[in-house]
């Protein structure tokens, strides 16, 4: 099955009088269970590629399906509940809310598909444990390190089951230990079935992923399985 | 997103900001105790005064005035007798819609009890005058028909007539005690209670609690007194059978057939039913225009009026303390919605990760709207205490004759309006946190 597939997708950004081509037709189909990772330089247009894939962005033209919805054409409030059913990100920056502690964050998606306290607790509290952090649930963010930090976002990502995981450089803030160590927790998730999405500009960190996919000057220059 | 949950969502943020969150909530703080203070000062005033209005005989009460004569009827003047016995007896007797009648004479006379005497206002009255004036005995009866009739020489007092003259003694130790007027002796059939305000009262039962060494003196209040008390008159009083009054103090005989000649000074009356007032009053207009040969030498003076007044001025009273509060929770308002945007501004990394887990934008809207509610919920309930301390300081750096009451309704009513100032305040933030784009919030530093 496939759980995203963009046809002749296109993505203009407007700056003053400047228009920006994002991305200049793109045709991509990821099936569910792959490992894929998109690479490329910076204003390659990778970035765009990802957002239009976990449904933070729809494209200019062209047709965009995630997970069996057309999304071409989809309103904010469709593609906030599809983030929030089928997609999970980490990002490099981690983006966790400093305020909340690793329960809170692990949580979040939960909050907003409406889920009851108990069982949200219950359900973050078991993934925080998968991801290894069963003694650090009442911490927050700047009590953690680096790596800490992404597994809290990798158990966020997770928390909600979702079809899709996005990676976004997601070593970027790591040192290689540590880096190496949170891609090999992205190979165990798709050894158990997940469909993983990796964006870097890194080829190391491509090179765990089964299918690579070059972009350049927004279109795809050349794909491969390393 | 669960509104409990909201409401968590915000109170942590505000309290992670606890400086921040007191500046804006400041304002609405403000305005909520100055809405309190005037609220409960305008409704002590219009308490105040409506226990006045009552005491005065309520609306009901009519009063037959002198008119100066002017124009083409100035040469009949001579024509009318005035305000007589006869104008009382015919209301009495032809006007239906008039329920009471009091006609009423003053005197002053020397009034002596023992070694006491002082010079004090006498009044000659019927026995509606109870009614009228809004009397109530703590002791013996009212003047009666009976004593009208056969000229009794009987008197009732005031408490202050009774302190003055039997001090110390209880009003039902008096009845009986001869009382000289001008050196007449007259017996005291009743004591009348003691008008005072609720206020008053409680003080007073409060002093008498006490032991007698603890007591404080409660200074009597004289003319000079900066309080006025409106019960003065009323405790001052001294009351005789009208026509006792005319036989002592003015023409020997009483003249039971020339009623004409039994000038009065005051002439009250109280219409039945307020629903035929208009009625009433032309009824009385009709009688008197008789009794006075067709001169126009008297006008009815009612409580309308001037109740009116009474009504305006309290509304305009509450008005204006509405309008500088609603004012200062309007700049209270503003001071949240800057503080909101700044904050949002501050936040719109935190907006954008919220967005990119799936929070849709009415998630955001609501969770910055709850957040200025509560903000100003908080400084409402501040404010309502704050109201109630500058209430407290209000009595003390200026007393007034009516104590403030802080009524439920102004409460219910001042948080209310803080809420509204949240809400309002908080649309806007809302609105533009709401319409955040994911992609380029999250990548805001």
């Amino acid at each position: 099955m496939n759980v995203a597939v963009l046809e002749e997708v296109t993505k203009v950004y407007r700056v003053g009088d400047q228009e920006i081509h994002a991305l200049a037709g793109v045709s991509l189909t990821i099936k569910e269970g792959e490992f894929v990772a998109i690479i490329g330089p910076s204003g390659s247009g990778k970035s765009t590629l990802m957002h239009l894939l976990g449904c933070l962005d729809t494209p200019t033209s062209g047709r965009m399906e995630i997970c069996g919805k057309d999304l071409s054409r989809a309103g904010a409030d469709t593609l906030a509940l599809t983030r929030n059913r089928e997609i999970g990100f980490v990002f490099q920056s981690f983006n966790l809310l400093p305020r909340l502690d690793v329960i809170g964050n692990v949580e979040l998606p939960l909050v907003y598909s409406g889920m009851s306290g108990r069982e949200r607790r219950e359900r973050a509290t078991k993934v925080a444990q998968s991801v290894g952090l069963g003694d650090r649930l009442r911490n927050r963010p700047p009590q953690l390190s680096g790596g800490q930090c992404q597994r809290v976002a990798i158990a966020r990502a997770l928390v909600n089951n979702p079809r899709i995981l996005f990676g976004d450089e997601p070593t970027g803030n790591l040192d290689s230990t540590t880096g190496e160590i949170v891609l090999g927790m992205f190979r165990e998730l798709h050894k158990e079935g997940r469909t993983v999405v990796l964006v870097t500009h890194d080829p190391d960190v491509a090179a765990v992923a089964r299918r690579v996919i070059e972009i350049k000057d927004g279109k795809i220059s050349r794909e491969y399985a390393p | 997103m669960r509104p409990f949950l909201l409401l968590e969502t915000a109170l942590r943020e505000i309290a992670s900001h606890k400086f921040r969150s007191f500046l804006s909530m400041l304002g609405i703080v403000l305005g909520v105790s100055s809405l309190i203070a005037t609220m409960a000062l305008t409704a002590g005033i219009e308490i105040g005064t409506r226990t006045f209005m009552q005491q005065m005989g309520g609306l009901e009460y009519v009063s037959v005035v002198n008119k100066e004569i002017s124009g083409d009827n100035i040469e009949f003047w001579n024509l009318s007798p005035g305000r007589t016995l006869m104008d009382a007896k015919i209301l009495e007797e032809a006007v239906p819609l008039i329920s009471h009648i009091s006609p009423e004479m003053n005197h002053g006379a020397a009034i002596s009890v023992g070694a006491i005497s002082d010079r004090k206002q006498v009044i000659g009255v019927w026995p509606d005058h109870a009614i009228i004036g809004k009397h109530e005995l703590e002791a013996g009866r009212f003047i009666s028909d009976l004593d009208v009739e056969r000229t009794t020489k009987a008197a009732v007092i005031g408490h202050q007539i009774l302190a003055t003259f039997f001090p110390g003694k209880k009003p039902t130790e008096v009845l009986g005690q001869t009382l000289l007027m001008n050196g007449s002796p007259f017996v005291v059939v009743g004591v009348l209670a003691r008008y005072e305000r609720d206020e008053d009262k409680r003080k007073r039962e409060l002093n008498e609690a006490k032991k007698p060494s603890e007591r404080v003196e409660i200074p009597r209040r004289g003319r000079s007194s900066r309080r006025w008390d409106p019960f003065r008159g009323k405790n001052e009083s001294i009351l005789i059978p009208l026509s006792t009054m005319f036989h002592e103090f003015k023409a020997g005989l009483f003249p039971m057939d020339a009623m004409e000649s039994v000038r009065l000074d005051t002439l009250t009356m109280r219409v039945g039913d307020l629903n035929h007032f208009r009625e009433a009053l032309d009824q009385v207009r009709s009688a008197l225009t008789v009794t006075h040969r067709g001169v126009d030498d008297f006008d009815l003076e009612t409580r309308e009026e001037w109740f009116d007044r009474m009504e305006s001025t309290i509304a305009a009273t509450r008005l204006s303390g509405g309008l500088i509060a609603a004012i200062s929770l309007i700049v209270g308002g503003i001071g949240i919605t800057n503080i909101m945007l700044a904050s949002i501004t501050e936040r719109v990394r935190e907006i954008g990760i919220r967005m990119a887990v799936g929070a849709r934008g009415s998630d955001i809207f609501y969770q910055i709207l709850i957040e200025s509610i509560s903000i100003a919920m908080i400084g409402g309930l501040i404010g309502l205490v704050a109201g109630v301390g500058l209430i407290e300081v209000l009595v003390r750096v200026a007393p007034s004759d009516n104590l403030p009451v802080i009524e439920a309704s102004s409460i219910i009513l001042s948080v209310a309006f803080a809420v509204l100032a949240g809400v309002v305040s908080g649309l806007y933030p809302a609105f533009r946190a709401s319409k955040l784009e994911p992609i380029s919030a999250l990548r805001y530093e």
